[in-house]
């Protein structure tokens, strides 16, 4: 079966910076990993990281089902231990296949969330991505070990955590560039009510990549490569990575309450940042396909 | 009469186009329509019937639709122009059409003792001739309201005709429908509120009684549609818009655009049409519209009956590059494939590639060679960097905007015209503060620098083999004004291709080798699509071609004229 990681294209130079990013050190061996990581860095005290887990916890008090967060937390997590066998299948067969069964969890997890305004809560209490935003969910991640844990057990390994660390600390400007519904002024180009919150854009997003490339892979078949097949695993059990962030700590707002409020905010913001820049990734990698990406023709 | 007697065409005159912060809007204009008619006595009272319209792409006399055929092939069975004889081609006269406006259209011809044409051009002004004196028979100005927005011209591309009666768009986003023996209104349908931002500027198709048209705006926030209007009554009947409800998160869909901006092909067999949708909006921030957004940049079709979705296909998905899908789509039949007999959408986009669709499924049997250049094409995403600027081949023009491609049965090949110009398209980092702008980027044209692997040429004009998407010549066309090539070719049967270029040429090519057998210097440039047909009577065949610059982005002076040429037996 085929080994999919989401660390498969992430270079040296990412992890000094993601260690530049917290202020460590680098490894003598040049190997930044999450837990090397969590045993360099000192919790640092940061009063709106945690007033702004404590909001949110208190906007969504009794909003949100825990049994339906565990159940669909479960289902992705099985989504993605599927990943590797999707990719052995090659290129689905229609518009409704393996694909969008990998994101059918994501769609009940979102569905709920939507109902239960948790959508709008994020926008209202947590800001815009800044890069002391990102330094400091970078942070409060690394020290989470419930959360580095729970991706233990859905299969990402040590690199592919990293790789996910990466993904949030060294794309601030890019993240930056997606903004609260509530942070867009008046007077731009668009209607800006009719912007979804950020956070349901960067997971409605995902999930909708992930489902689209049932119907883009089968028509574009032609065209598609081995490389293009393996970019499509990998950023798509990113995204499910992502996802599963988000349901964990939705699961402990709810459940046991293991996360600090800290972590909470760090979590949730962690969790849309992972879909972001895996959805941004697939969308160059697998949807817009050149003349040197694509397959060779056979009709010419 | 004189054109400055005619009270439509005076009308249409009156009519300023203005340019403003957004596009253009219009000032000056009629209050009410205004029907002009000088011989309507000439025109032979024979109902156009559905046999007739479903027939025309193989009848030489006529030409009753926008595309040629429902098929849009845009091509003429008449047979009397040849390579070896295209070099005699001579004008046969020109006529002014007298509005000094926007040059886009095709003319329709009906075959008749005389033929009458019916021509359109900016702003919403129709005329009736008799094409073998070019003499007018009536001529017609539709009101437009004032203050209707346009991103790009007062443009009207072309007529349809069924029974005795003659439709046209108009640029307030409705369809006029025309009594074609006498040019008087008979009903008019709005589709869709001027006043969001939705216009219309393309031929409708009429089959089996109804009328199918399409939606633009799609730089105001719109939602694109296809709309059904029965053609006797001028009812909707249906409307389906472009964007499907679960492919876009949240609310984004309201404002989502996915027009479609020229006009549908008809699949008679199987009961569908297809067409191009184009761009999401807003246009470069993909931030708030995440999600591949479908099928805009892409090809749809639906079912002529029901309006029901059947399949979409994008060619740029979740663009952020203005790179539409807009010209028509031209259906080929029977094409020869390793898995057997297909029908096949051909569709020639902005993205620089023509694409060779299954008309069934929509999957891609291939896609071309490039026609134009593709330099840095797609990059930018992810967006990164504050100061990051990369000129890119294509621009937002294309690859081929709405220009018409055409098809050749003789041949077997598809001619399309794709733009090859550099642009430069910038996001800018912004720190949000309330009443400060948030545009996220803009569009420079021409790019600040020119990438060094750029040709210089401005348009390609190719012929694409549709079984394999060989590119199996390519002419580049330079421009010194660096304008367009805005208009679309015409196939003949006997091998020909026409078209006119932006520096006034209008050029018959060898269809299968590209090499130019005839040309005719206009002193304007040519943005429209030619046509054809041929008069038993007169023992001729003619083409026929608008003359002037015309559009959105520098396709050079206007011009006012109507070229006519013949050749007899």
């Amino acid at each position: 079966m085929a080994q999919i990681s989401t660390a498969a294209n992430m270079t040296a130079a990412e992890q000094r910076d993601l260690a530049a990013v917290l202020g460590v050190d680098d490894p003598s061996d040049g190997a930044v990993t999450w837990a090397g990581l969590a045993g360099q860095i000192e919790p640092r005290s940061d009063s709106s990281f945690a007033s702004r887990g404590e909001a949110i916890r208190a906007d969504l008090d009794g909003r949100l089902e825990r049994d339906r967060l565990e159940r669909e937390r479960e289902n992705i997590a099985a989504a993605i231990g599927r990943v590797p066998a999707v990719r052995d299948g090659g290129v689905p067969d229609g518009t409704d296949g393996p694909y969008t069964a990998l994101a059918a969890p994501g769609w009940r997890l979102y569905d709920h969330l939507l109902e239960a305004g948790f959508f709008e809560s994020l926008d209202e209490n947590l800001p815009r991505f800044t890069a002391g935003h990102i330094e400091t969910t970078v942070r409060e991640l690394v020290l989470a070990d419930p959360l580095s844990s729970a991706l233990d057990g859905v299969g990402f390994d040590e690199a592919e955590k990293t790789a996910l660390l990466t993904d949030v600390a060294n794309n601030s400007e890019r993240l930056a560039r997606w903004v609260p519904s509530n942070g867009i002024p008046a007077g731009v180009e668009f209607e800006t009510e009719t912007v979804p919150p950020l956070h349901q854009r960067a997971m409605g997003g995902a999930l909708l990549w992930i489902r689209g490339l049932d119907r883009h892979l089968s028509q574009y078949e032609v065209l598609v490569t081995d490389e293009i097949l393996d970019d499509a695993a990998q950023y798509t059990k990113a995204m499910l990575g992502g996802l599963f962030v988000t349901a964990t700590a939705a699961c402990d707002l709810v459940g046991d309450r293991r996360l600090t409020d800290e972590q909470l905010t760090a979590a949730f913001t962690a969790g849309s940042a992972v879909g972001i820049v895996a959805q941004e990734e697939l969308c160059h990698s697998v949807f817009y396909i050149t003349d040197e990406m694509r397959a060779p023709s056979e009709l010419r | 009469m004189a054109l400055r007697n005619d009270r439509a065409v005076q009308a249409a005159r009156e009519i300023e186009l203005k340019e403003i912060e957004d596009g253009y809007t219009l000032v000056g204009g009629p209050d009410e329509a205004v029907t002009e008619q000088h011989d309507t006595d000439r025109i032979p009272e024979v109902d156009v019937d559905q046999e007739m319209l479903s027939d025309t792409g193989e009848d030489p006399e006529s030409w009753l639709m926008y595309g040629g055929s429902y098929e849009q092939h845009r091509a003429t069975p008449a047979e009397v122009i040849t390579p070896e004889n295209v070099a005699d081609l001579e004008l046969e006269y020109e006529l002014s059409v007298g509005t000094g406006s926007s040059m886009e259209g095709t003319p329709i011809v009906v075959p008749g003792d005389p033929p009458v044409m019916y021509q359109t051009n900016g702003p919403n002004h129709m005329k009736a001739i008799d094409p073998r004196e070019g003499e007018i028979l009536w001529s017609y100005t539709y009101a437009v309201p004032m203050g209707v927005e346009l991103c790009c011209d007062d443009n009207n591309r072309g007529a349809a005709v069924h029974g005795d009666t003659v439709y046209m768009t108009t640029l307030d986003s409705g369809v006029v429908a025309l009594d074609r023996y006498t040019g008087e209104e008979r009903w008019y349908t709005s589709t869709a509120d001027h006043e969001e931002g939705y216009s219309a500027t393309w031929a409708p198709v009429v089959h089996d009684g109804t009328i199918y048209t399409g939606s633009a705006g799609g730089e105001y926030g719109v939602l694109g549609f296809i709309a059904a209007i029965d053609a006797e009554s001028g009812e909707i009947q249906w409307q389906t818009d472009t964007l499907l409800e679960d492919e876009w998160v949240g609310a984004s869909r309201e404002h989502g655009c996915g027009t479609s901006w020229m006009t549908p092909t008809i699949d008679e067999e199987a009961g569908v049409l297809y067409t191009a949708v184009a761009n999401p909006g807003p246009d470069f921030d993909g931030t708030v519209r995440p999600g591949p957004n479908f099928p805009t940049c892409g090809t749809i079709s639906l079912d002529l009956e029901s309006g029901e979705f059947q399949w979409g296909f994008q060619s740029s998905p979740h663009d952020v590059w203005d790179y539409d899908a807009v010209a028509p789509r031209v259906l080929v039949r029977d094409v020869e494939t390793d898995d057997g007999s297909m029908d096949m959408v051909v569709g020639s986009d902005k993205t620089g590639w023509v694409y060779m669709m299954d008309a069934e499924s929509g999957d891609l049997h291939e896609r071309s060679e490039e026609i134009c250049q593709h330099i840095n094409m797609w990059e930018m995403i992810p967006h990164i960097s504050e100061d990051e600027r990369v000129p890119f081949v294509p621009g937002a023009p294309g690859g081929n905007d709405w220009q018409p491609p055409s098809y050749n049965p003789e041949t077997g090949l598809v001619y399309v015209i794709h733009q090859n110009y550099p642009q430069d398209l910038y996001w800018r980092y912004e720190e949000f503060s309330e009443g400060n702008p948030y545009w996220g980027g803009g569009l420079a044209d021409p790019a600040s620098e020119f990438p060094d692997e750029w040709n210089g040429a401005i348009t390609a004009f190719a012929a694409v083999d549709p079984t394999t998407g060989e590119r199996v010549w390519r002419e580049w066309i330079e421009s010194e004004d660096d304008h367009y090539m805005w208009g679309g070719s015409l196939s003949t049967a006997t091998g020909l291709v026409f078209n006119g270029t932006q520096n006034g040429t209008f050029v018959a090519y060898d269809g299968e080798t590209g090499d130019r057998l005839w040309e005719y210097e206009f002193d304007v440039p040519i943005s429209a699509s030619p046509m054809s047909w041929y008069d038993p009577d007169e023992g001729k065949q003619y083409v026929a071609v608008q003359v002037g610059g015309s559009g959105w982005l520098r396709q050079g002076p206007r011009g006012d004229t109507l070229a006519v040429f013949s050749m007899e037996d």
